[in-house]
C-alpha cells in the first residue's frame, strides 16, 4: 500500500464499538464529518453492554447505552464495520490510507430480518462470551438480543458446514430470506481518513487466582454482571452456578488481577463496580444476603462515589474488610472457606456461597498487535502511551486514543475522552468538516390534521425488565380493544434497531397517524422514537410515550397484578391524549458559532484554543489580572513534565490567537437566550465596562482553589504547610529541605469528613510526588505519609511502589482516630512539632518529630452559585456544577449549550483537566458545527388577548423566559423555553397554553382514566 | 507496650537489610496481609504475623526485631513469597534478619552453635530419610551431606 500525501480527508477511523468508540463517532458524525467504526465483534457495545447496572447513579446499563447504539446503527454519517480489523496504515495526520479485512458473517446483512431461526436450528451449542462462558449459544447467534446492527452471524471456529462442508447447513436451509451464504471470505476493504480514533477497550485478568478455574462458584465480576442481568444466564435472579440455589453470603476480593506483580497498576474502577454490584445483589435477593469486600484500599476518588460507599456500608449493610485475600478453600457444600488476617493480626476463617473476584481491566487481547502495526508507542503492559500534558494524543499524530486502551478507566472518563479525541480529530480537520458528510434529510410531513386518529401502540418486553412483573400480553390485547386503535403489537425490546426499523414500515403500512409506545423513560429514549416518526414522515409531536418501567414495573415489582392494570389505564389515558395532539412546527433558527469561555485557567485556555483552532470565535472571561488559573501552584505532572513550561506556552498562544478575546479582571453579569443564541453581558471588575456578546455555546471553566485550613496547627506553627506551599518552599528554598531529618505528609485534610464528604483525589499522587522529590534531594530524610485509604488509581500506582522502594513510610489513620500535631518546647528551648498517630499494625501510639508537615488540604470550587444561577444549571452540595448525566454526558451540563470542564466539576489532575477541556471544546463545536438550531415545537404560549400582565410567569419561571413586551402582554422566547409548564399551570388568566400538553389533552387523558375506573 | 519514640528507631535498618542478598524485596510491601494469612506458623501461633514483622524492620525497629523469638518462627515454607502481591520474599528476608541477629550480638554464643547445628542436622535427617524411602525401594542410596556438597563442589569447579 503506498503513502499518500495530499489534501485532508473530512472523514475519521474510529478502531472498537465500546461506548467510547460509540461517542467518539457520534460526537464526529454530528460535527460534519463521516465515520468508519471498525469492530472486532459481530455488534459494537463493548463491555458496557454487559453490565447489568452502572455506579453510582444504578441505571440499568443497557438502558442507557442502547440509545447511542441505535442512533450510531441509524446515522447516516457512520459506517459500522463489524467483524473487521485494521491491518494497515500508511500515510500521515490529515490523510490516512488504511487496509481493513473484513471478515465473513457467512449470513448476508441486507437479508437477515433477524428471526432467530438460524440460531433456532443450528445445532451447535458453544459457549457464550457474552454471557462471559455461563451460558451457550449456537453456532449461528446474536450477541445479545439489542445488538446494533441486529444481524446474526455464524462463527467459523465451532459451524459444523464451514469445517466439514455437506455436514449440517440448517440455518441456510431454514433461513426465510436466504441470507445464509458459506461462500463469504474475508474481504479488504481500503479506505480514506483524515485521522484515526483508538477506542479498543479491555479485557479482564483474575491474576493468579488458580482456583478460579476448579470452583463454578467462584466468578468474575464480569460473569457476576451477567448473572445479575435480566438478558444473562439466569434471567436476573441471582444464583449460585454450581447448584442454582440463591446464596446467601458473598464475597467481593478486590485486586484479583491488578495491584500485583503482572499488572502492578489499579484497575481503578473494581471498587467502585464491586461496592455496586453488592447493592445490587442484595436487592436481587429475595432472602436478607450478606455481601462482604475485602480491600487494601477503597479507591472510591471519582465525583460522588464516597457517597456511593457510605451508603452501600450505612443503608444497604454492606460489609467492608480491609484485608487482601488470597486464601479460598473449597467446602463439601459447594461454598467456599476464606482465610484472611485482619488489621491487628487477627486471623478469620470465614465461609462464603459464592466469590466474586474484582478482576482488573487489562488491554484488549489485539491492543498490542495494532499498536504495532500502527507504530504506536505502548507501556509495559501494552496500554497506548500519552503525554500528560497531551492526553489523548498517541505517539504518531493524527491518531488518538480514548477509553480504556490508554490505561484503567470507567465509563464517565472514556465518554469524556472519546469526545476529547473526537475533538483533536475535529480540530486536525477543521477546513474539510463537511466536505465527506452528507445532512439527514427527511421524508415530507404527512398532513394529518383533520384524519381520524389511527392510533399503533407498541408495547415493551425490555427483557424482563418489564415483562418479569407486567402481563405484556394481558396489556396488549387489551390496548388493542381502546378506541382508535387500529395496530398494537409487543416487542422484547422496543427500542431495538430492528424494530425501529419495522416500525417505520408498519407507520406507512397501517396508515397510522398517532403512535403510543409503552415502554420506560422518555428522558433516555423520547428521542430515538420521535426521529423514527420523523423518518416515517409523521410529526414527532404526534407521539406519546408511557413509562411503564420505571413507572410500572420497577416500583411496583411485588404487585404484578396491580402493576399490570397501571399500565392499561396509563395506556388508556396515552390514547385518548394523543388523540386530541396536533402537529407542532419545529422552527430553523441559525445558530451563532462562538463560544464563550468562563475561567482562564487551563481548562478554559484549552477548550478556548481548541474552539478557536477549529475556525470559531471565542470570548474567554478570567476574574483575575491574568491567565493561569491554579496551574500556577503546579511544577510538575505525575509522570515529571513541566508545568510551567507548558502553561507559559498556553497563555502564550491563547494570547496571541486572533480568534480569541481575551477579557481579563472581568465577570458574567447577565445570560439571556439560549443554545445557539445567547446573548452575554461581561462587565469588567476593574473599571466597569460592559460588553455584550453574542455566543451559541458555553464552556464553563470556573475551576476551584486549595481549600483553606485551621487543623493540625496550620497557620499556628511556621513549619506546617499546605502542599501547594511546600511545593513553593521546595522551589524557593533548598536549605531547608537539604537540612531536613524527618518529614510527616498527612493527608485527607479536610477531605471525606463531614463537611467535605468527597475526596479531592489528587492528593495522595501529589503527596507521594512531593515525597519523592524530597527523598531525591535528601535522600537522608525519613517520611511519613499518614494516609486514610492510599488512592493512586490507574497508573499511579507506579509512583506509590516507587516511593515504598525508596523507603518512604506509610501509616494509615481512621477517621475517628486522627493523627495528633502538638508544638512542644524541645531541650534547647526552641519549639518542635510532635505528631502522635496510632500504628494500627502494632496497636500503639507512634510519637514523630518532624522537620514540618505537609497537610494535603482539599480542593474546593469556587463560588459557582451566581454563574450557575445565570445559565441556569444545577450545583451539588459540594459547590460542583451537576453534569447533565454522570455516566453518558458528563461534559454537557443541564442547559443545553453549556458545557463544563476542570476543577469546576470535580477535583482532579492536569491531564484529565485538559482531556476533559478538548472535550467540552468537541462537544461545543460539535452542536454549532451545523450553523443552525431546531426549536422544540414543545413549548409555551402566551394568548395576549388574555393576559393581564399579572406577572406570575414572570416571577416563576426558573428559566426567567417571560417578558412582558411594549404592548403590555407576557411574551416567552420559544427558542428559550424549556418546555416545565411552570407558567402554564399557574397563569389565574389562562392565557398561557402547552401547545404538547393542552387542556383539551389533558381532559381527555383524566377522562379516559376515569371512565373506566368508575365503571 | 511502652509507647515508641524516635530514639529507639534506626531508619537505617530496612536499608541494610535490603542491601544485602535476599533482604531487597522487603520494602516493596504494602501491608494487604496476604503473607499473615496464608502462613501456616500464624496458624498455630496468633502472634506470629509475617505483615507486622516486616512493618516493624520498614519503621526501623531494629533492636526489637532482632532480639525477637519471632524471626526464629518462620518455617521458610515460602508460601507467604509465592501469594504476595509484591513480591515481598519473606522468608529469604528472615534468613538475612536471622544472620543479622547472629551478627549483632542479640543472639547468645551458645544458641549460635546450637543454631548452625540445627541447620546442619536438618539436612542430615532430611538425607536420613530419604535414604530409608529409597532403601525400602531397594534402590541407590543418597550421600550424605557432606558427600553431596564435596560432589557439587567438585562439579562446579569441571572435576569428576
Amino acid at each position: 500500500m503506498k503513502a499518500v500525501v495530499d489534501s485532508k480527508i473530512g472523514a475519521v477511523l474510529v478502531v472498537g464499538g465500546g461506548i467510547a468508540g460509540v461517542q467518539a463517532s457520534l460526537d464526529l458524525a454530528n460535527s460534519g464529518y463521516f465515520v468508519y467504526l471498525v469492530e472486532r465483534t459481530a455488534a459494537i457495545g463493548g463491555v458496557m453492554a454487559q453490565l447489568d447496572k452502572t455506579f453510582p447513579t444504578n441505571d440499568c446499563s443497557m438502558c442507557i447505552l442502547s440509545p447511542k447504539l441505535v442512533e450510531c446503527g441509524r446515522h447516516l454519517n457512520i459506517e459500522i464495520l463489524t467483524l473487521s480489523e485494521v491491518k494497515e496504515i500508511a500515510g500521515s495526520a490529515g490523510h490516512f490510507r488504511v487496509k481493513i479485512i473484513r471478515h465473513p458473517r457467512y449470513i448476508d446483512e441486507t437479508k437477515c430480518i433477524a428471526c432467530g431461526t438460524c440460531a433456532e436450528k443450528c445445532p451447535k451449542k458453544v459457549k457464550d462470551e457474552f454471557n462471559a462462558g455461563l451460558a451457550v449459544r449456537k453456532a449461528a447467534y446474536i450477541q445479545y438480543p439489542q445488538a446494533v446492527p441486529l444481524k446474526y452471524a455464524i462463527d467459523p471456529v465451532n459451524c459444523i458446514w464451514l469445517n466439514k462442508p455437506g455436514r449440517c447447513g440448517a440455518c441456510a436451509k431454514y433461513c426465510p430470506t436466504q441470507a445464509v451464504d458459506f461462500t463469504q471470505s474475508d474481504q479488504e476493504v481500503i479506505i480514506d481518513v483524515g485521522s484515526i480514533v483508538l477506542a479498543t477497550g479491555c479485557g479482564l485478568s483474575v491474576g493468579t487466582v488458580f482456583q478460579y478455574a476448579n470452583s463454578p462458584n467462584i466468578v468474575t465480576s464480569l460473569e457476576f454482571e451477567r448473572i445479575l442481568s435480566a438478558t444473562g444466564p439466569s434471567r436476573g435472579h441471582l444464583l449460585r452456578p454450581s447448584d442454582g440455589t440463591p446464596p446467601k453470603k458473598i464475597a467481593w476480593l478486590q485486586c484479583m488481577g491488578s495491584r500485583d506483580r503482572t499488572n502492578r497498576y489499579c484497575s481503578a474502577v473494581c471498587c467502585m463496580y464491586a461496592i455496586k454490584e453488592a447493592v445490587i445483589a442484595k436487592e436481587h435477593s429475595v432472602e436478607p444476603l450478606d455481601t462482604a469486600i475485602f480491600f487494601m484500599d477503597m479507591r472510591t476518588a471519582g465525583k460522588d462515589f464516597d457517597r456511593y460507599q457510605r451508603r452501600a456500608a450505612h443503608e444497604s449493610g454492606v460489609r467492608f474488610v480491609r484485608s487482601r485475600i488470597h486464601n479460598i478453600s473449597p467446602l463439601e457444600d459447594g461454598g467456599l472457606l476464606l482465610r484472611y488476617a485482619l488489621e491487628d493480626g487477627r486471623i478469620i476463617a470465614e465461609p462464603f456461597d459464592m466469590v466474586v473476584l474484582s478482576a482488573g481491566l487489562k488491554p484488549a487481547g489485539n491492543m498490542i498487535d495494532l499498536a504495532e502495526r500502527l507504530n504506536l508507542e505502548v507501556d509495559p503492559y501494552g496500554f497506548i502511551t500519552t503525554g500528560d500534558l497531551s492526553p489523548i494524543a498517541t505517539s504518531r499524530p493524527g491518531i488518538y486514543v480514548c477509553g480504556a486502551s490508554e490505561g484503567p478507566k470507567d465509563i464517565p472518563q472514556s465518554v469524556m475522552e472519546a469526545s476529547a479525541a473526537a475533538c483533536g480529530s475535529a480540530t486536525l480537520l477543521s477546513e474539510v468538516r463537511h466536505t465527506i458528510s452528507r445532512e439527514k434529510t427527511y421524508p415530507e410531513e404527512l398532513d394529518v390534521s383533520g384524519d381520524e386518529p389511527r392510533v399503533g401502540i407498541f408495547v415493551c418486553h425490555c427483557g424482563i425488565n418489564i415483562a418479569g412483573v407486567i402481563d405484556v400480553e394481558a396489556v396488549r390485547t387489551y390496548a388493542g380493544g381502546l378506541p382508535s386503535v387500529t395496530y398494537i403489537e409487543a416487542n422484547l425490546f422496543t427500542c431495538s434497531q430492528d424494530t425501529q426499523e419495522k416500525m417505520k414500515n408498519v407507520i406507512k403500512e397501517h396508515k397510522l397517524n398517532r403512535v403510543v409506545i409503552a415502554s420506560c423513560s422518555p428522558r433516555t429514549h423520547e428521542p430515538i422514537f420521535q426521529e423514527t416518526l420523523r423518518e416515517a414522515g409523521l410529526n414527532k409531536y404526534l407521539f406519546e410515550l408511557v413509562n411503564i418501567r420505571d413507572q410500572g414495573s420497577w416500583v411496583h415489582r411485588n404487585e404484578p397484578e396491580a402493576a399490570t392494570e397501571k399500565a392499561k389505564a396509563l395506556i388508556r389515558m396515552a390514547v385518548a391524549k394523543i388523540c386530541q395532539a396536533e402537529a407542532l412546527p419545529t422552527l430553523r433558527m441559525p445558530a451563532d458559532r462562538s463560544v464563550l469561555v468562563v475561567g482562564g485557567g487551563v481548562a478554559g485556555m484549552v477548550s478556548a484554543l481548541e474552539v478557536a483552532e477549529q475556525g470559531y470565535h471565542v470570548h474567554l472571561v478570567e476574574k483575575g489580572d491574568g491567565l493561569g488559573g491554579q496551574a500556577r501552584l503546579l511544577r510538575r505532572t505525575w509522570r515529571g513534565e513541566d508545568v510551567q513550561a507548558y502553561l507559559a506556552s498556553l497563555v502564550e498562544a491563547a494570547k496571541s490567537h486572533p480568534l480569541i478575546k481575551v477579557y481579563l479582571q472581568a465577570e458574567v453579569k447577565n445570560v439571556s437566550g439560549s443554545v445557539g443564541n445567547f446573548e452575554t453581558t461581561i462587565i469588567s471588575t476593574a473599571d466597569g465596562t460592559l460588553w455584550k456578546v453574542k455566543h451559541g455555546a458555553a464552556i464553563l471553566a470556573t475551576g476551584g482553589q486549595a481549600a483553606e485550613t485551621g487543623e493540625y496547627l496550620y497557620g499556628e506553627h511556621p513549619r506546617v504547610y499546605r502542599w501547594h506551599e511546600l511545593d513553593g518552599a521546595i522551589a524557593g528554598d533548598g536549605g531547608m529541605i537539604k537540612g531536613a531529618q524527618l518529614a510527616v505528609f498527612i493527608q485527607c485534610v479536610g477531605s471525606r469528613d463531614d463537611q467535605r464528604p468527597y475526596c479531592s483525589r489528587i492528593c495522595c499522587t501529589h503527596s507521594i510526588q512531593t515525597a519523592l522529590e524530597l527523598k531525591r534531594a535528601n535522600p537522608g530524610i525519613e517520611i511519613y505519609i499518614l494516609y486514610r485509604d492510599l488512592r493512586t488509581y490507574g497508573k499511579r500506582e507506579d509512583l506509590y511502589r516507587r516511593a515504598r522502594e525508596a523507603g518512604i513510610i506509610f501509616l494509615r489513620y481512621d477517621r475517628e482516630d486522627r493523627p495528633q500535631v502538638q508544638a512542644v518546647t524541645d531541650a534547647t528551648g526552641s519549639s518542635r512539632l510532635k505528631v502522635s498517630v496510632t500504628d494500627r499494625l502494632l496497636g500503639e501510639r507512634l510519637e514523630l518529630y518532624p522537620d514540618f508537615i505537609s497537610l494535603a488540604t482539599a480542593i474546593e470550587p469556587g463560588d459557582q452559585k451566581a454563574l450557575a444561577g445565570l445559565f441556569k444549571v444545577p450545583v451539588s452540595e459540594d459547590g460542583f456544577f451537576i453534569e447533565a448525566h454522570v455516566k453518558l454526558r458528563p461534559i454537557d451540563l443541564a442547559t443545553e449549550g453549556v458545557f463544563v470542564c476542570g476543577l469546576a466539576h470535580y477535583p482532579k489532575p492536569i491531564e484529565e483537566s485538559i482531556a476533559q477541556a478538548r472535550a467540552a471544546a468537541g462537544r461545543a463545536t460539535s452542536l454549532l458545527a451545523k450553523g443552525y438550531r431546531d426549536i422544540e415545537g414543545a413549548v409555551a404560549s402566551v394568548n395576549p388577548g388574555l393576559c393581564i400582565a399579572c406577572l406570575t410567569c414572570v416571577r416563576l419561571c426558573p428559566y426567567h423566559v417571560p417578558v412582558i413586551n411594549a404592548q403590555g402582554k407576557a411574551e416567552i422566547d420559544p427558542a428559550a423555553c424549556q418546555g416545565c409548564g411552570i407558567c402554564v399551570a399557574e397563569c389565574p388568566a389562562k392565557a398561557i397554553s402547552f401547545k404538547y400538553l393542552t387542556d383539551k389533552q389533558v381532559i381527555a387523558g383524566c377522562t379516559a382514566l376515569l371512565r373506566e375506573a368508575v365503571s | 507496650m511502652s509507647a515508641m519514640t524516635k530514639s529507639e528507631i534506626d531508619p537505617q535498618f530496612k536499608f541494610d537489610l535490603a542491601r544485602r542478598l535476599g533482604g531487597d524485596s522487603i520494602k516493596r510491601c504494602f501491608a494487604c496481609g496476604t503473607c499473615t494469612a496464608s502462613c501456616p506458623v500464624s496458624g498455630v501461633r496468633e502472634d506470629f504475623d509475617p505483615r507486622k514483622i516486616i512493618h516493624m524492620i520498614l519503621l526501623g525497629h531494629k533492636k526489637q526485631v532482632l532480639s525477637s523469638d519471632m524471626i526464629w518462627y518462620c518455617s521458610l515454607c515460602n508460601t507467604c513469597s509465592f501469594v504476595c502481591p509484591q513480591d515481598v520474599r519473606f522468608s529469604e528476608a528472615m534468613v538475612v534478619i536471622r544472620q543479622m541477629a547472629l551478627e549483632n550480638g542479640y543472639i547468645p554464643v551458645s544458641f549460635q552453635a546450637r543454631w548452625q547445628q540445627l541447620e546442619r542436622l536438618g539436612q542430615q535427617f532430611r538425607t536420613e530419610m530419604l535414604n530409608s524411602f529409597l532403601a525400602e525401594r531397594g534402590q541407590e542410596q543418597l550421600l550424605s551431606p557432606e558427600e553431596l556438597l564435596r560432589k557439587a563442589y567438585a562439579h562446579c569447579i569441571g572435576g569428576k
